[in-house]
């Protein structure tokens, strides 16, 4: 009954455009933000940490730049599980060569590379399309963590072959290392993915989106209007990159700290956060949370009911998940291909007109 | 001739045979993708599956029977000593026939009107499914599968090729299995009655059509539907026909699936739509990625393997993005 | 259509023309102008190469002979992009609008060429991103009121009917402010009455805007009504050129419609 637009009126279009036209989601976005950095802090345990909130903070952040790859450019990746790697390996790079250097820089920096090596491999999307080019970024996928298997430099030499986050401060309070206490690591990557999700926002609603929304929708036409096909796909590309590179230092510097880069950044990676995107939905912001949310707690939540509770055994559950995601991205895909943020837009259309449907 | 000269040849070899492991993968790709336009990334679970199954009925396992054992603290596993493989092979068969049917029934119809990559994403669901199903259905345990098929080095060649050898030098001939043997010449074996089959029979007439253009096909009376269960079928079959060549060389387990993998950039070589194309591409695919780790594996630290069919792939995109076989896309305004 | 069309004020002219994809020729030889202000018309029966020219004149097809002079200057080899933004812009046969986005956001991507906001100021919006989207969208909203389309504003046009998708594939074109539109069949598909009404858009954004205006069309009554010229097109050779009054009584054109045989 309160969520409604009647008796919100935009006099200007400036009101039109914004971030979240109607009043209840301006507020209900500042509360969640407002609780997410002045309550949660205090409230947080390790547990809460390493098992929720890290983990569905740094997926969504991948998700957010998968979806704007392929959710709102159109271009299917398979290579994520590489582009975070690249990441990670970029900020144990820089962390290790300038050990002074600010960690956001680092993070920042390491974006920035993931964003240089996006554009090389985004290159073949201007000669082909759809799963030619998914087989395409596979090749990405596999290179690059050979690449960081197989090059010493990548991971200082060290005997074991993989890279170890060394504890770095800032304003004097750890947020790597096995020392970082749990408030710290999570503001830290709390303040990466609420900015970033804005800048998301605003650069999906703004010329860039829609340049990229043009292509994926039809490319000819977006071709026709002056788009230029290059310039579009490799800024989303490069864009998506960034933003996948950020998850991948975050991935390592704070929630993993060890890193090996087969079982970190494999095939599976890849598929997962493709995953995320499908059933949050493509081309939705929001949807990259929800689909993060929900494909890192939904089997954390049934592994925890049937293995903890009913005692069955670990891989027979790990197959039953399986069969699950399976599953639901079938159905997704056959019933809702826009993903959970469309089921929760649906229902906020009915809450609009609620009680009165009619 | 020096033994680097025959050890290359040996590698040469070896590529091919491992090569025609990859068409048996890339043909089931290519049947489904010109029947109806998907491309089946399941297709390397079915083969996994279909291996899985065949073990199953070999061992006698009973289905499900852990899931089973975890939910009601049975203690079943085997309903008898198995059977013989003919019949292990004919039932693995009708079960791959029922999945087509139900692949139709559930999926396929519901979204065959959506873009091709949504339909490429549905099939990497697919897989996912497949292979909990399988695993849940058999177990995940490492299989040893075993049909009969000869395997281990051939004494003869080693023995022929011993002689090949100039003076002075000290060689002990090339090793191959006789099972890749085996496989290349199952795969022709297979690809000739495919050929046949499309070439001679009314399915297979209905099939060519349907690849040709789905709307023509439909107006002359074919049931779009009841033939994309047999290519579905078709591709079930060619599915256990590499997984039986995969299964008996590395043992059923989880990383048969991954060739699927290997078969997209097999796919890209040759073009989706050609068969010729499937083996060629798999054969170049099988020697080149041999060749590469052993020229310039040792000089990057090996293991080129994992990805030089991709980056081959890659860059054969570039070029030509239609690939050697396939027909090249004339994109009308 | 306008009557102050000067004679030798030519905005586009394409010399010589020849198109074709592997042994087929599209278009033999083709020359014809298109003077500023003016409705041209491009017609002929399927299979002509109407809509060939058009690719050509958009650079989706590159002719293997022939020039093709845009506002005073020989254009060379240019991609789609490009030319739009020396100022063409045009409609498809087959709609070709962004299913996924609204008619608002169609018609902000028309104006895509127009807009300059750089990644770090669409990045924080608030600034040079944001008076830049307000004021684009001024324009846009004029637009929507001169189309009358309004109330689907907001729409994703993916759930409009057939004539509101081609009057919002339209829009889309003028959102452009180009120097040229081609509008490929506009009415193709429609009704009387919606007919009627793109034939009153067509000659108001015509006289309005004095946008100059190339249309192939298959009806001929409006053909004749709305163009000042006619170019007539035959299996990829020029038939044809001159007034409406003049092409209905050339011989040539009138076997090629019929199909009379004159031995």
């Amino acid at each position: 009954m309160f969520y409604r637009e009647s008796g919100d009126f935009k006099t200007s279009y400036i009101q039109d455009q914004q971030i979240f036209p109607i009043l209840q989601d301006r507020v209900f976005v500042t509360v969640i933000i407002a609780f997410a950095f002045l309550v949660v802090p205090f409230l947080i345990n390790d547990y809460w940490e390493k098992s929720v909130l890290l983990p569905v903070l740094i997926w969504s952040l991948a998700a957010i730049g998968l979806n704007i790859l392929t959710g709102y450019c159109g271009q299917v990746s398979l290579g994520t599980g590489g582009f975070m790697a690249v990441g990670a390996y970029a900020s144990y790079k820089f962390t290790t060569a300038f050990p002074e250097l600010n960690l956001f820089i680092v993070v920042l920096l390491s974006g920035g590379v993931t964003a240089m090596v996006g554009i090389l491999f985004g290159l073949p999307s201007l000669r082909i399309k759809g799963f030619y080019l998914a087989v395409a970024t596979l090749a990405s996928q596999f290179f690059l963590v050979w690449l960081f298997n197989k090059v010493p430099w990548f991971y200082n030499y060290s005997a074991s072959g993989q890279i170890n986050a060394p504890e770095r401060l800032i304003a004097g309070i750890a947020v790597t290392g096995p020392n970082a206490p749990p408030w710290a690591t999570y503001l830290f990557c709390l303040v990466f993915v609420v900015v970033f999700a804005l800048v998301a926002k605003n650069l999906t609603r703004g010329r860039f989106g829609r340049s990229w929304m043009a292509i994926r929708d039809m490319d000819i036409a977006a071709e026709i209007i002056g788009v230029a096909p290059l310039k579009a796909k490799l800024s989303a590309f490069s864009i998506s990159s960034f933003y996948i590179g950020i998850a991948g230092a975050l991935f390592f510097l704070v929630y993993l700290g060890a890193v090996e880069p087969t079982e970190a950044f494999g095939i599976d990676k890849s598929f997962l956060v493709l995953f995320m995107i499908i059933i949050g939905g493509l081309g939705s912001i929001l949807g990259s949370f929800i689909g993060a949310a929900f494909m890192f707690l939904m089997p954390v939540l049934i592994k925890n009911i049937l293995v903890n509770g009913l005692g069955w055994s670990p891989d027979i559950v790990a197959h039953l998940i399986l069969m699950i995601v399976g599953g639901l991205i079938m159905f997704f895909l056959i019933v809702e291909p826009h993903g959970l943020a469309q089921l929760w837009r649906v229902t906020k259309e009915k809450l609009r007109l609620w009680p009165f449907p009619h | 001739m020096t033994p680097d000269f025959l050890n290359t040849i040996e590698v040469i070899l070896n590529g091919l045979m491992a090569g025609v492991m990859y068409s048996l993968v890339a043909l089931g790709f290519v049947l489904i993708f010109k029947a109806s336009g998907i491309f089946n990334y399941a297709q390397g679970v079915m083969a996994l599956f279909a291996a899985l199954t065949l073990v199953g009925f070999q061992t006698g396992q009973i289905p499900f029977a852990h899931l089973v054992n975890e939910i009601f603290g049975t203690q079943i596993h085997h309903w008898g000593p198995g059977m013989n493989n003919l019949l292990a092979i004919l039932l693995t068969i009708l079960v791959m026939i029922v999945f087509a049917w139900l692949v139709e029934k559930l999926v396929l119809q519901h979204i065959v009107n959506q873009e091709p990559i949504i339909l490429f994403m549905a099939t990497i669901g697919l897989a996912f499914f497949m292979e909990g199903i399988g695993d849940l259905m058999w177990g995940a345990d490492l299989k040893t599968l075993d049909v009969g098929i000869p395997s281990g080095g051939s004494f003869w060649w080693e023995d022929v090729t011993r002689t090949w050898v100039s003076e002075g030098h000290e060689y002990y001939g090339m090793y191959i299995d006789l099972l890749d043997v085996w496989a290349a010449g199952i795969a022709v074996l297979l690809v000739t009655v495919l050929t046949l089959f499309s070439q001679y029979t009314k399915t297979g007439r209905a099939l060519r059509a349907v690849a040709d253009d789905h709307q023509a096909a439909l107006t002359v009376g074919i049931s779009l539907r009841s033939i994309w269960v047999i290519v579905w079928s078709i591709a079930g079959i060619v599915a256990l026909v590499a997984g039986i060549m995969w299964g008996s060389k590395s043992g059923v387990q989880f990383s048969l699936s991954l060739i699927a993998l290997k078969a997209l950039p097999v796919l890209i070589l040759g073009g989706f739509t050609s068969i010729p194309g499937a083996i060629i591409g798999g054969l170049i695919i099988g020697v080149g990625e041999k060749l590469f780790e052993f020229w310039i594996g040792p000089l990057v630290g090996g293991a080129t393997e994992n990805w030089f069919a991709y980056v081959l792939a890659l860059f054969f995109l570039m070029f030509r993005p239609q690939g050697l076989f396939g027909e090249r896309i004339i994109e009308r305004v | 259509m306008q009557d102050t069309v000067k004679e030798d004020d030519i905005l586009l002219e394409v010399r010589n023309i020849s198109l074709s994809f592997g042994g087929v020729r599209a278009l033999e030889n083709i020359s014809f102008d298109i003077r500023k202000g003016e409705v041209r018309a491009i017609i002929g029966p399927n299979g002509a190469g109407k809509s060939s020219m058009l690719n050509v004149i958009n650079g989706f097809y590159h002719p293997q002979e022939g020039e093709i002079w845009f506002d005073g200057k020989r254009r060379h080899h240019m991609k789609p992009h490009q030319v739009a933004k020396l100022g063409i812009a045009r409609t498809f046969q087959n709609i070709a609008l962004f299913k996924g986005m609204s008619t608002l956001d169609n018609l902000m991507t028309g104006r895509y060429i127009k807009m300059r906001a750089n990644l770090f100021s669409q990045m924080v919006w608030v600034g040079p991103a944001q008076r830049e989207e307000v004021e684009h969208r001024q324009r846009v909203e004029e637009i929507i009121d001169f189309l009358k389309i309004q109330s689907i504003r907001k729409t994703p046009v993916g759930k409009l009917p057939y004539g509101m998708q081609k009057r919002v594939e339209l829009g889309r074109a003028l959102a452009a402010e180009s120097k040229l539109l081609l509008l490929d069949e506009p009415m193709a598909g429609m009704n009387l009455e919606e007919k009627e009404d793109m034939c009153r858009f067509v000659l108001d954004v015509n006289e309005q805007f004095g946008t100059t205006i190339a249309l192939i069309e298959h009806d001929m009554g409006v053909v004749m009504d709305i163009s000042n010229r006619v170019v007539v097109l035959d299996y990829g050779k020029k038939l044809a050129d001159g007034s409406p009054d003049e092409v209905r009584n050339n011989e040539k054109v009138i076997d090629a419609y019929l199909g009379v045989s004159h031995d």
